[in-house]
């Protein structure tokens, strides 16, 4: 058994004297997918931008494969292997989907100083390689601004997974998709993660989206972590049921 | 009360109406199902004048509106609840009802922010509270209560369950009811099923800019092949 | 003691008048989102308009408060007609644009109000209830400077009164966060944003009329307070009226400290301040975040050019380099200009279009690299080629500086702060007599005897021109320049892919500036002298109508407008004594005509949907 590639630890956070997190811990395995689900304002994001360098915790530790990662800015936490992807879509919208993940890979090798040979054939093979992968080769070279929406994301996909990331932050990642649309990206996340060893963190308000991709799920409530388990042990927790799935009638009965 | 007919639609050269057309009445709620991107929220901001239409005919209590100015459309009595929820965050909850302020209109009970205060208890707590300091939820139900101050006869809802925990969802379906049962007439877009079933009485369903399926709720929910097809549940 | 209390007076009253017109603009833009550069040309005309009224009436205070109500209600009703007639199509136009289209305003009053009221300064006779003076610690204080002190809070607070406590008021800062939103709502955006717009211009011309008695009706009114007002905004936060109180308070005590201690470093010290706040606060003292909006449009890939296009480059060059052949001197004259011009252009391009950072000075460049080779070639006798290699090394160098300051700056801050910059360095042009000649300028600043023949000092030009022109759109193309249109498109994922965008903005303004440093030192040897007017806000203006003219999307365009644009230009002066107004009506024309930008009419070309 592998030592987890992310262990986090009584982290807190609070912001002006209001505690936005308390004292939650947890861990994530290589290639293993954690749903974080929970209440609007129940720290979710708090806990996400910590993790991913945004906002320092008060206290706690964060450790990525070992070492010590708490409080790093988020360039440097980028820089060990911390992959992102936003809950509202963002590429770059003055270049092709090809030049995108160039732009990642040129990113990822700290090559954009650059200033002399033309950008069009630098890690052009690379980038057909990770465009294969998320389905995007045969619109290479289209520009991404005029991509449909699940196609964005899956460029997004492609460009998170173009530095090697050990860990994947991803939040709310299928947030104005259609249904059908939000359990395939995630189950292309979940394939080319395993694949790739990385393990991924989410936050999700889908919860057929949860209950079909998650390994495992962690739930958060005014701060604190007040269960974690695979999705049927979700399900059942009646207190679960009752600070976040309601009855079930509006989310698809879970 | 509201007829759509034959609505077309661009957003800069892209056709994203294909001749919509459907009719809503007062005290009902119709949805408009479809996928992301399939035209919804295109459709409700065609009938609200913020999208330009650029061909078709919208009616609503006997008047002609499209390509009326929103402030128009507006004051004829149909309310307009976005997606994006909009609040102005700088204003208190009173405030922001009192943007939301027209002339009472006849036959109907005028709202004021005591009543919908009652309507929507977690307002009454917070009236002094700035928009910009409330949780997603609590927004979601003054963006609604703001749109009611206007004493509207219709309200256009769009994606009002988008990215609220199921427990706030049910509070809103709850509003929802509530306004049908004061005869207001409803249009909702959703993406949401589950929720679509509980509240609405009539669907439409819109595929790539056309609507493709309409009848009532109780009927889709019989006709699996629209599912597999277009809502792909 | 009393001297002290009487610099803080003196203080208090020019906050007062600060404020009085940045509580107008602030204002304004709150709720149109229109930077309104004819800001300053308002409270100018109600200088003017209110000389006229007073000196048609009796002398008694009565009198003057009558005519200074009556020229801020002719104001306001100027305002509304501007507001109907103009910026009401203009709301949708991206921010650079209505900028632009404000200027052209500028131009035309100037030209309007010299015509009505000629060209000499304007002042009234102090009537004796004027002349008061109050006596506080033994020293003598102008009572009138007494009521101004008064008239910032007292509007401060019928500002707040009526912003908070009426609908009007509410609807007005609901509409300054979301005026569809409140469309929707049933309000009629048109009667709002008319009221704003006069109250806005009623404020400009109170406070041009309240300034009257102290100095005068005068043509320099309208470009000297706009910028004042800029800064002060800026300090205070767009859109913020107590913000703007408190930033007016900031820079007049900075100013009556600065003239006490070093009156030359003022200006600069400003300056330094407004840094100082935005590093901590980048919206201002109390500002909120100014949604993000367009400043330009959003943008077409940039593919490379075609082989027809590169092909008339080679052509067009080849032309160029061969004119000197067959050409006589005063077309090498124009083509020099041109040359320039392009290069300039070119520079202003580089950080507008693909980095996203509009500059509404970029003319401080060209002025500090044509005063850089000026100052190299008279003070360090230093030869040619050094003063053109140390100009734009002394441009990029400030420029970079600038820019670590502003960078995080959202689009229309950075046009502001741009613009402020440059009116600084225009100021210490001006001003440092001993080191720069002031008003008179440098002179005897010629290329040496190798490149004097006019041939040779326009082959030099073209390829120092052309060579740097050719050299920014190679770094276009390579990963630096990819890297600056990322931080441009998405700077949260370029954040995430682990680009320093901050550090890739700050090189962005660094080349550009190096750029337009050296074109302003070229310059500067083309015609042996450097003026105060190579910094000044027309020569900036030039240039973002040349790289409007062409197209922001594309890297041809700049190059393209500069050409035409040198041109037209040359016709326009030679051809009209009103060419200000006419320039500001061409403005104003083209705005309206092609609300979208120019590049936006031909995106057809370019698109690939």
């Amino acid at each position: 058994m592998p030592e987890p590639r992310l262990i986090v630890t009584g982290l807190r956070r609070a912001f002006g004297g209001q505690p936005a997190v308390s004292d939650v811990s947890f861990t994530l395995d290589q290639g293993e997918m954690l749903a974080l689900i929970g209440p609007n304002g129940a720290g979710k994001s708090t806990t996400f931008n910590m993790v991913g360098g945004q906002l320092r915790p008060d206290a706690g530790q964060i450790r990525l494969d070992g070492r010590d990662i708490t409080g790093l800015s988020p360039r440097r936490i980028a820089g060990l292997g911390v992959g992102r992807t936003f809950q509202i879509t963002a590429t770059f919208g003055s270049m092709t989907v090809r030049e995108n993940v160039q732009m990642a890979l040129l990113a990822a090798r700290r090559e954009f100083w650059r200033a002399w040979r033309p950008v069009r054939d630098q890690h052009a093979a690379e980038a057909a390689a990770l465009l294969e992968a998320v389905g995007l080769l045969a619109q290479a070279s289209r520009p991404a601004a005029i991509l449909a929406y699940g196609d964005l994301k899956r460029l997004e996909l492609a460009m998170a997974l173009a530095d090697k990331p050990r860990l994947l932050l991803m939040d709310e990642p299928t947030a104005g998709m259609a249904p059908a649309e939000r359990v395939a990206l995630m189950q292309l996340t979940r394939r080319l993660a395993s694949g790739r060893r990385v393990a991924v963190l989410f936050t999700e308000h889908d919860m057929d989206v949860v209950f079909s991709t998650a390994d495992r799920i962690l739930v958060l409530n005014r701060g604190r972590l007040i269960a974690s388990g695979t999705g049927p042990q979700i399900r059942a927790n009646q207190q679960v049921r009752e600070i976040y799935l309601g009855t079930g009638q509006t989310s698809g009965g879970h | 009360m509201l007829t759509v007919e034959g609505l077309n639609s661009h957003y800069g050269r892209a056709h994203i109406l294909h001749g919509i057309g459907f009719t809503a009445s007062a005290g009902s709620v119709l949805v408009l199902l479809g996928r992301n991107g399939a035209g919804k929220s295109t459709t409700l901001k065609s009938i609200i004048g913020l999208v330009r239409p650029s061909s078709g005919h919208i009616a609503f209590d006997g008047h002609e509106i499209a390509r009326a100015e929103p402030h128009r459309i507006a004051r004829l009595g149909l309310g307009y609840v976005p997606e994006e929820r909009r609040i102005f965050t700088d204003l208190t909850v009173w405030e922001n009802l009192e943007v939301g302020r027209q002339p009472p209109r006849p036959g109907l009970s005028p709202w004021t922010p005591e009543r919908l205060y009652a309507l929507f208890p977690n307002l009454g707590a917070l009236r002094t509270r700035p928009g910009g300091r409330m949780s997603g939820g609590e927004q979601q139900m003054l963006t609604i209560a703001r749109t009611l101050m206007g004493n509207p006869r219709m309200v256009l809802l769009d994606e009002p369950s988008e990215g609220l925990a199921p427990v706030i969802v049910e509070q809103i379906e709850a509003a929802i009811l509530a306004l049908k049962a004061e005869g207001v007439g409803i249009v909702l877009a959703e993406q949401n099923l589950h929720f679509a079933r509980r509240v609405a009485d009539t669907a439409v369903v819109i595929e790539s800019g056309r609507a493709v399926w309409s009848g009532g709720m109780a009927k889709l929910q019989a006709n699996p092949a629209v599912h597999a097809r277009y809502l792909a549940v | 003691m009393g001297f002290l209390l009487s610099q803080a007076l003196t203080a208090l009253a020019s906050a007062s008048s600060l404020f009085l017109v940045a509580a107008g603009l602030t204002v304004i833009f709150g709720v149109t989102r229109v930077v309104n550069f004819a800001h300053g040309s308002l409270t100018m005309l109600g200088a003017y308009v209110a000389w006229t009224i007073l000196r048609h009436l009796p002398r008694d205070p009565a009198s003057f408060c009558l005519g200074v109500l009556a020229t801020t209600l002719a104001l306001a009703a100027l305002g509304a007609l501007l507001e109907m007639t103009l910026l009401r199509r203009i709301y949708r136009a991206p921010e650079l644009f209505q900028l632009l289209a404000t200027f052209g305003v500028v131009l035309m009053v100037q030209d309007a109000t010299l015509h009505i009221w000629g060209p000499d300064d304007l002042s009234l006779p102090r009537p004796p209830w004027m002349r008061g003076f109050v006596t506080l610690l033994d020293q003598r204080f102008p009572q009138y400077d007494l009521y101004l002190i008064a008239a910032g809070p007292v509007v401060l607070a019928l500002l707040w009164l009526v912003l908070n406590r009426t609908r009007w008021g509410r609807l007005v800062r609901a509409a300054t966060q979301d005026r569809e939103m409140v469309a929707c709502l049933g309000v009629d955006q048109r009667v709002l944003f008319t009221t704003v717009f006069a109250l806005g211009s009623a404020l400009a011309g109170l406070a041009g009329a309240l300034a009257l008695p102290d100095g005068s009706a005068n043509l320099g009114i309208d470009l000297s307070v706009v910028t004042e007002a800029f800064v002060v905004v800026v300090i205070g936060g767009l859109g913020s009226v107590p913000g703007a109180y408190l930033a007016s308070l900031l820079i007049a005590g900075l100013q009556a400290v600065g003239i006490v201690v070093l009156p030359k470093i003022t200006l600069v010290l400003v300056f330094l301040v407004m840094a100082a706040v935005l590093t901590v606060r980048p919206n201002g003292l109390l500002g909120r975040p100014v949604a993000a909006a367009a400043v330009l449009g959003a943008q077409p890939p940039v593919r490379p050019s075609s082989p027809a296009l590169r092909w008339v480059g080679v052509v067009l060059l080849l032309l160029f380099v061969l004119a000197p052949l067959v050409a006589p001197s005063w077309i090498l004259a124009i083509g020099t200009e041109a040359a320039v011009a392009v290069l300039f252009a070119a520079s202003l391009h580089f950080m507008m279009g693909p980095g996203g950072m509009p500059s509404f000075g970029h003319a401080a460049w060209f002025g500090i690299g044509a005063y850089a080779a000026a100052l190299s070639a008279t003070v360090l006798a230093a030869p040619m080629p050094l003063a053109l290699l140390l100009a734009p090394v002394a441009a990029g160098v400030i420029a970079g500086a600038f820019g670590a300051v502003v960078v995080r700056l959202s689009g229309i801050y950075l046009a502001m702060l741009t613009l402020a910059f440059a009116q600084i360095v225009w100021a210490i042009a001006f001003q440092s007599v001993g080191l720069t000649g002031g008003d008179n300028g440098i002179l005897g600043v010629w290329p040496p005897g190798w490149v004097a023949s006019p041939a040779r000092f326009y082959w030099l030009t073209l390829a120092l021109c052309a060579g740097g022109t050719l050299l920014l759109r190679r770094v276009l193309y390579a990963p630096l320049g990819y890297a600056i249109r990322a931080t441009r498109d998405a700077p949260a994922r370029a954040d995430a892919i682990g680009l320093p965008s901050n550090a890739i903005r700050v090189v962005a303004v660094t080349v550009s500036g190096a750029a337009a440093g050296l074109a302003g030192a070229i310059f500067t040897f083309a015609h042996g002298s450097a003026f105060p007017t190579y910094v000044s806000i027309p020569r900036s203006v030039d240039a973002l109508l040349m790289v409007l003219l062409g197209g922001v999307g594309t890297m041809t365009g700049p190059i393209i407008g500069a050409l035409a644009y040198t041109g037209l230009s040359d016709l326009l002066l030679r051809a009209t004594e009103l060419w200000r107004f006419v320039l500001g009506a061409a403005i104003v024309a083209l705005v309206l005509l092609f609300p979208a930008g120019l590049a936006g009419a031909f995106a057809g070309r370019h698109g690939d949907a």
